[in-house]
């Protein structure tokens, strides 16, 4: 503490740093304090960043007025199967590009690291196109379809795998395993790193995903949250704002949770990101 | 000779086996890759050529497609006020997301909170938050024109005034999105080596030219790599708009990708929606292609 007392730009850093992120949280706070109002006084000046009443039937009434419960499900749904498939889909090509030799490889390779730079936005028209000739508008499964793979997910479980000590399998290979067994009974369990990092980033990215469902779902039943989230706060009016943020501060849960329980491995997952130019 | 013969066989039967391996672990990737990527991007070209509703049989137009671009006052609005966002949010972000990360770099105590905090807005989803930030901006009830009428103000249009809505958009960006530039830059800040800046001190740099002459160039590959990055994102700015402001106030904030939208979802102007996307496609793919020419030229990448 003496060091930093002789040190008055280190303090006034600090300070500034410090009300920087009192900022960067206050909207956070803001919500919160705001979903516990009576729905009346939503906007009753001044506006509170600590609740100052505990109104918790707000968000009994999102649940009741609308099929949010439904919603939550849906988006945990699409998220799950996203990224369990994922997984079973970057593992077995990260493990083809690490590990076997075979005809083509390398432009397959560059083929889908290319796949990188199609923006989704630009694929939105023939996606739907591609989902209405196969009757899927409407359906989870034209979210979940594209979402499958991820070109940017393959390239780090292959990065990751290639530096597997080849020892391990060749054992396995002595006691007459197959390609198969050695990809789920020593890559998989091996990769457990930087699966745990695709999986994190994969759930964010559905969890978070609104254009998609924006596009490809009308019916409420069948809305994921950030969608409905949008339908309910274009259908109430604002003098029931409370309940909509009550919606808006139940949706901030799950990322909430992934973030404190993956922490280490989101920040890992965008430093490489960042790294693999 | 014999043996010769015996092992190119075995060779070629192992050959055979690795191509028919490789290829079976491939095939949900290739799959879902060609289903949902390539094709997608071929029908989007294909498109372009027609007029098309979704119900009708698609009809060959030829360019006309591609010469409306050209002469639609919304499609070229959008393209204009895209690059308006590029202006605005590139340099918010490549260049405030570097002070931010230096600053914290600097930080000697509460570092884990500062990041934290910065960090976290960037993984909720932005959806709920921007409806959120929809009713902190509203002109006469919500919370910062509260605080601007405290201060001795008047309440500021946020969402309604043509020109005000960049501001606000860009402070909504800058809360949502600065985490992840933050993060590129102070992981790249930690990865430059200590013996550079005592080398520095030895020969008594002060600490501004410290930044400009040792940060700043060891830096240029994350500087880079930030740049491309958030020049393609705001390429592809949909939800900001969409949510705080729906294009408006009348077409002010309509993008690139909001136009998409409308003419292929609202108006059901597949073939010409296909168009957009397809130009649209070919700008990112350009700037990517500029990413990987240029990141061997202007960057320094190794320490020593």
């Amino acid at each position: 503490m003496s060091k930093l007392r002789k040190d008055p730009l280190q303090i006034l850093l600090l300070i500034c740093l410090f009300l920087l992120c009192v900022l960067m949280l206050a909207p956070f706070l803001w919500i919160i304090s705001t979903s516990l109002r009576l729905p009346a006084d939503s906007f009753k000046l001044p506006p509170s960043f600590l609740p100052t009443s505990f109104h918790y039937e707000n968000y009994v009434k999102v649940f009741t007025s609308f099929p949010f419960a439904r919603t939550i499900f849906n988006s945990l749904k699409v998220a799950v199967i996203v990224v369990v498939s994922n997984i079973i889909v970057s593992t077995m090509a990260g493990y083809a590009f690490a590990r076997i030799s075979f005809k083509g490889k390398d432009i397959i390779f560059l083929f889908i690291l290319a796949g990188m730079m199609i923006p989704t936005q630009a694929k939105l028209v023939p996606t739907y196109i591609v989902m209405a000739k196969l009757g899927l508008v409407g359906t989870h499964a034209s979210l979940i379809l594209p979402a499958m793979i991820s070109p940017l997910n393959i390239f780090f479980v292959r990065q990751f795998m290639m530096t597997i000590p080849a020892s391990y399998e060749e054992a396995a290979y002595l006691d007459g395993a197959g390609r198969i067994c050695i990809w789920w009974q020593i890559f998989i369990p091996m990769s457990k790193s930087v699966i745990i990092m695709v999986s994190l980033l994969s759930f964010l990215a559905s969890w978070n995903d609104f254009i998609n469902p924006l596009i490809f779902l009308s019916k409420e039943e069948v809305m994921t949250l950030p969608l409905a989230l949008k339908t309910l706060s274009g259908t109430m009016n604002t003098g029931s704002a409370s309940v909509v943020l009550a919606g808006v501060a139940v949706s901030l849960v799950v990322p909430t949770i992934v973030y404190i329980v993956g922490q280490k491995h989101i920040i890992k997952g965008v430093a490489l990101s960042g790294l693999k130019s | 000779m014999k043996g010769q013969k015996i092992t190119s066989v075995y060779i070629k039967s192992k050959n055979r086996k690795n191509n028919v391996a490789g290829y079976l672990f491939l095939a949900p990737t290739l799959i879902l890759f060609i289903g949902f990527n390539f094709i997608p991007i071929i029908l989007a070209f294909a498109l372009s050529f027609t007029k098309y509703n979704l119900i009708t049989t698609p009809e060959f137009i030829g360019l006309e497609n591609i010469m409306r671009i050209f002469h639609d006052s919304n499609t070229l609005i959008s393209f204009h006020n895209t690059f308006k966002f590029l202006l605005i949010l590139v340099p918010i972000h490549v260049g405030l997301g570097l002070i931010l990360a230096f600053l914290v770099y600097k930080a000697k105590r509460m570092q884990f909170f500062f990041r934290t905090a910065i960090y976290f807005p960037s993984i909720v989803t932005t959806a709920s938050v921007a409806i959120a930030w929809g009713y902190i901006f509203s002109t006469d009830t919500g919370v910062i024109n509260y605080f601007v009428r405290l201060l001795g103000g008047s309440n500021i249009p946020w969402l309604t005034d043509q020109t005000m809505v960049y501001v606000t958009i860009g402070l909504f960006s800058f809360w949502k999105f600065i985490g992840t530039t933050f993060l590129y830059y102070f992981i790249g800040l930690q990865n430059i080596p200590e013996g550079y800046y005592e080398a520095a001190r030895i020969d008594g740099s002060s600490s501004l030219h410290t930044f400009f002459h040792i940060t700043i160039p060891l830096l240029s590959p994350t500087i880079f790599f930030v740049m491309i990055t958030n020049i393609v994102g705001v390429f592809q700015i949909f939800d900001e708009p969409y949510l705080l402001t729906a294009g408006g106030p009348g077409t002010a904030t309509r993008t690139v990708a909001l136009q998409i939208y409308q003419t292929a979802f609202k108006e059901m102007n597949i073939g010409y929606g296909a168009a957009i996307s397809f130009l649209l496609f070919l700008i990112i793919l350009v700037i990517t292609l500029i990413q990987y020419a240029g990141q061997n030229k202007w960057v320094v990448y190794d320490y020593e």
